[in-house]
């Protein structure tokens, strides 16, 4: 019996001449097997990466810590106030206030006490911390041109002072003397927000708003504002 | 060549070498000769079915001793517990200690939870997956639905009053509100009342004007008067009560999320100190919040599973019966085989249907109250007593359920008193 060289698929060799013919069209259990064959590799190949994808865990290994400059934006990020805002604001403000004439010109470095910034957004912050770094900036770049008060500090002064007073703790200086400083400015701020929120996705905008204020005549001397505006979507999962 | 056992312990029959052809490669077996067709066959059936096992086997649980304490089993759940349920027992563990007085221990808690809510933008590939045809939804971050979030910031918000933050109190109150602002229904749109009513306090209490939020309040109130601000109250007692809404799956494959709501015994609360007696409807309903949201978008993928699973179960069906009945009833091999072949494919379907995962996440938040109200006093400085009645339809107290506190009153800021009808009592505020 003559065997070919190769066997095509095409060919239609039946097992037994009296079958592979069925109502006209040929049959070869040949490719049934490789039919079969095919599905079942293919089933295997779809429980393996279902397989893989059920045991699946973001991350297995964890993410290594990333070292960030404050002033970039991170891989976790959200639309409120977050530290490269908080840079970018501060700086602004701290190069704003160092330019104007009261600070610039004063023939005494002027005194400032920090009053904590009012919060209108719908993000609970951190306050404290812009008028912080408002305060370290100026005092690192302007020369010793500004003067703060450590108002935050006056229950331990006061202690210290009576101590001193008491005669507890020796002093450098007449302790009887009055020697807290008053302000001559207070720098204060608001941040207010506003927030959209729709199918297409959060929106919110933020107007840091700062001024320095003469204790005196209450009048403001300087004002400046900085506005971020911020929008992002969640997984479909999560809406 | 004999068979041999390889290292896991399984049979392996030795394949042996197709006989080489005329141009010297491996040759298709033999006509009559499909000994190799079906040793590999074979082998990738068993291939299949030993990936198909280890595929569907879930990952091992974390394995966590719970007490039945909240306040130990939370933290414990937290530390060791999944990952994506961390938002969950942060919650719960959050309640549970604001209920206990311990609003040291609910601080962080829920400080970290609205850190997880507030990052939740952009691609989560967690998220992602939990909206493929063989993931289920519950694989997703839990965060809760909207009502569960507004209430997360509704609590942070009390202690950040309770700690002299009244604007970042404000700014939980108005976050809350922000997170029931996309209601399918526009009417239900931040339809809260409490987080608006206490918006304009705060606002009210530093200086500024209140009665936007207070007129937003009041057009939202439903069987409650809300009063005018009184800025010198110093006592602001928030007190909730009733069983909070409980979710659960419908359609035919579990791919509705809906919402059951329990009936409360306590329909509202009378505070007593002194000769005060101050009477205290709800101003929300957390159950009405859960039902008025509306559609969700990950219902419409849920849907979409379920068409899936079923359209494939049945073709499914039609093809392996089909197949297997064509099978049968032939005498012709080659038909038996072609049978045979759509009832594979007919079964490979039933596994794709079977391996779909319409199934809503039901996680939930369920200590929860359905109802929350506010009331507030002016009471002097120092420690006063402050009884908390809770009453049922009729108006009548509940005895079991009176609660007792005592208040340091403070002279420099307002205090803030939490009651729940399952608080501890006595207790010190």
């Amino acid at each position: 019996m003559h065997r070919p060289k190769t066997w095509l698929v095409s060919e239609v060799r039946p097992c037994s001449p009296e079958r592979g013919r069925v109502a006209g069209v040929n049959f070869n259990p040949l490719t049934i097997m490789k039919t079969i064959r095919q599905l079942t590799a293919g089933l295997a190949l779809i429980a393996l990466v279902a397989g893989c994808a059920s045991r699946g865990v973001k991350n297995p290994s964890g993410v290594p810590v990333t070292r960030m400059n404050a002033d970039e934006q991170g891989f976790v990020a959200g639309t409120g106030v977050e530290s490269q805002d908080l840079v970018a604001v501060t700086d602004k403000m701290a190069r704003s206030i160092l330019g104007i004439q009261a600070i610039a010109t004063a023939a005494a470095p002027p005194i400032i006490v920090l009053d904590p910034v009012e919060n209108k957004t719908r993000f609970p912050i951190n306050k404290d911390i812009f008028l912080t770094r408002i305060r370290t900036e100026l005092i690192k770049k302007a020369g010793g041109r500004v003067t703060f008060l450590a108002r935050d500090r006056m229950a331990v002064l006061e202690k210290e002072r009576n101590l001193k007073r008491e005669g507890a703790v020796t002093a450098a200086s007449n302790p009887q003397a009055q020697e807290f400083a008053g302000a001559d400015y207070f720098l204060t701020g608001t941040l207010e927000g506003m927030s959209t929120r729709t199918a297409a996705g959060t929106s919110d905008y933020i107007l840091y708003t700062f001024q320095l204020i003469n204790a005196r005549t209450s009048a403001i001397v300087w004002e400046d504002n900085a506005e971020i505006k911020k929008q992002g979507l969640e997984d479909a999962a999560y809406r | 060549m004999e068979p041999h056992t390889n290292q896991t312990g399984v049979v392996i029959n030795p394949v042996r070498p197709r006989p080489p052809t005329a141009t010297g490669r491996p040759g298709k077996p033999a006509h009559g000769r499909c000994c190799g067709v079906r040793v590999a066959t074979g082998g990738c059936a068993l291939l299949g079915a030993v990936l198909l096992v280890a595929g569907c086997a879930t990952p091992p649980a974390a394995k966590v001793a719970l007490t039945g304490d909240l306040l130990v089993d939370g933290p414990n759940l937290i530390a060791h517990g999944p990952a994506r349920d961390q938002v969950l027992w942060q919650y719960r563990t959050a309640v549970a200690a604001l209920r206990r007085g311990q609003f040291e221990v609910a601080r962080p808690l829920l400080d970290a939870a609205l850190a997880r809510l507030q990052g939740v933008y952009g691609p989560d590939s967690e998220a992602r997956k939990s909206r493929g045809l063989f993931q289920r939804e519950s694989r997703k971050t839990f965060i809760g639905e909207p009502y569960e979030r507004s209430m997360a910031y509704v609590y942070r918000g009390i202690i950040y009053w309770r700690d002299g933050e009244l604007d970042n109190a404000r700014a939980c109150f108005r976050s809350a509100m922000f997170e029931d602002g996309d209601a399918e229904n526009q009417a239900y749109q931040g339809d809260w009342v409490l987080p608006d009513y206490l918006d304009g306090l705060a606002t009210v209490k530093l200086g500024g004007d209140g009665s936007a939020a207070l007129q937003r309040a009041r057009a939202h109130a439903r069987n409650v008067l809300l009063p005018d601000y009184q800025p010198r109250a110093n006592v602001l007692c928030l007190v909730e009560y009733g069983p909070g809404p409980q979710k659960y799956r419908a359609g035919t494959y579990g791919e509705e999320l809906r919402f059951r709501t329990r009936r409360s015994e306590v329909f509202s609360a009378t505070l007593k100190t002194g000769a005060i007696r101050q009477f205290v409807a709800p101003c929300d309903d957390l159950n009405f919040q859960a039902t008025t949201r509306g559609g969700r978008v990950m219902d419409h993928v849920l849907a979409n599973k379920a068409v899936f699973k079923h359209t494939t179960g049945a073709a499914g069906d039609a093809a392996l019966f089909g197949g297997l009945a064509t099978a049968a009833l032939s005498r012709d091999r080659t038909v038996q085989g072609v049978g045979l072949g759509v009832a594979l494919a007919g079964l490979l379907a039933k596994g794709f249907s079977s391996a779909t995962t319409p199934e809503a996440d039901i996680r939930q938040w369920d200590n929860l109250p359905q109802f929350i109200s506010f009331a507030s006093l002016q009471l002097p400085p120092g420690s006063q007593v402050l009884t908390v009645e809770f009453n049922n339809g009729a108006g009548a107290p509940l005895p079991s359920l009176t609660k007792t506190i005592n208040v340091n009153v403070r002279a420099d800021r307002d205090t803030v008193v939490f009651v729940s009808d399952s608080s501890t009592t006595p207790e010190n505020q």
